[in-house]
């Protein structure tokens, strides 16, 4: 069965957002993407926890609509299937980086005693 | 035809305007992600006085409970997160993350903060770091807004942020000229508020209120000429300080609560 959009969807109605030929197959291909990046984090970061929960679910109402896109818009209810679709690449692209920045470690500077003192001192 | 394009668009408009608190229950990981799912009535026992902003202490739970998220996941670069006394949410990093939380805050489906409001800068003489980098963001999304704190010296540069937000060129243009604070990796880092041939900072504490130099248009010589500024005695003290405290009393009675997650403080 093909993921193509059957009803000739025209616009987005959003300047610069053009209609997704396959939107689902394509949310769950980046949400694929994402759980596999975060599956090179360690266990306990918390980043990797929170994200692959979130996406998770996302890609279960994905699953379940099938070629749906109308409910998945509904069910997620963040923006059209096409901003979905954008949230998912910057969130993949995010997951990429944060595995060269490394945020679960501990502290990498601690701040002067004074420094985020208000009033500071004279 | 037309009106069946017009159907097609007014059905795809009220799908983005669907709104209600159930994204939370389906969807959000974090305790609660942000004030989307909030109404904005003001808690019982509100401020009733029309010209006094009320307090919303369900929108300040939710900023609280986000600021922790934000320290939970990013435990690495964030130093504290406090909530001031008119519920705004400020996350203080250390000068080395600045780029990856401001890309955290951008990018991660629970915070969406793609809108970088504006750069500001404080100068505090008496600290070891004393210029403050203020960054205000916003989140067109869950229509919320967070401000990202960092420091750093004279001598030191920070990270640009150019990459992340584009707004953010002429920003660190005005930061550079106004307190010299030099910014890595900027593409053009030139200065953009003062005059061509300007030296010094103006928004530095130890800049004169004068200024250094004088400009005018000498006659003799049919141009514009920049002189050094000559004062005469009796002007060149300027003692605009107060020399006592206005609010002694009320010096330290500070109303920012510290929203840092105990875990993070080990």
């Amino acid at each position: 069965m093909s993921s193509f959009r059957e009803d000739s969807y025209l616009t987005t109605g959003l300047t610069g957002m053009h209609v997704a030929r396959h939107p689902t197959k394509t949310l769950a291909n980046t949400y694929a993407k994402i759980l596999r990046t975060t599956a090179k984090m360690p266990d306990d970061a918390a980043y990797r926890k929170y994200t692959e929960a979130l996406v998770r679910d996302r890609a279960a109402i994905v699953e379940k609509a099938g070629n749906d896109w109308k409910m998945v818009e509904k069910e997620m209810n963040s923006g059209q299937i096409e901003e979905l679709i954008i949230q998912a690449d910057k969130e993949l692209s995010l997951a990429r980086q944060m595995l060269a920045w490394k945020p679960w470690e501990p502290l990498v500077t601690k701040p002067e005693a004074d420094q985020w003192k208000w009033p500071p001192p004279k | 035809m037309a009106s069946n394009i017009l159907r097609k668009l007014s059905c795809s408009l009220k799908n983005v305007g669907l709104s209600g608190p159930r994204v939370c229950q389906t969807l959000s990981v974090a305790p609660s992600a942000l004030s989307r799912c909030l109404s904005s009535e003001a808690a019982a026992g509100a401020e009733t006085r029309p010209t006094v902003r009320p307090h919303d202490a369900v929108a300040r739970e939710h900023l609280v409970d986000f600021g922790r998220y934000v320290a939970e996941c990013l435990p690495k670069f964030v130093q504290k997160v406090q909530v001031t006394g008119t519920d705004e949410l400020e996350v203080l990093v250390a000068p080395e993350g600045i780029v990856p939380v401001l890309t955290f805050l951008k990018d991660h489906h629970n915070a969406q903060f793609a809108s970088l409001a504006d750069i500001a800068g404080v100068d505090v003489p008496s600290r070891l770091y004393r210029f403050e980098i203020v960054y205000n963001l916003l989140s067109l999304r869950f229509n919320s807004r967070i401000r990202v704190k960092t420091y750093t010296d004279e001598l030191t540069p920070i990270d640009s942020v150019n990459d992340v937000y584009k707004a953010a060129n002429w920003y660190e243009r005005e930061i550079w000229d106004m307190f010299g604070v030099f910014f890595a990796d900027h593409p053009d880092l030139r200065r953009i508020l003062t005059d061509y041939g300007f030296e010094g900072h103006p928004f530095r504490k130890d800049f004169p209120l004068s200024g250094y130099v004088e400009v005018r248009y000498d006659d003799a010589r049919k141009r514009v000429v920049v002189e050094p500024l000559e004062l005469a005695q009796e002007f060149r003290r300027f003692e605009l300080n107060s020399p006592w405290e206005q609010f002694p009393n009320f010096r330290d009675t500070s109303v920012i609560e510290d929203a840092t997650p105990t875990t993070e403080k080990k």
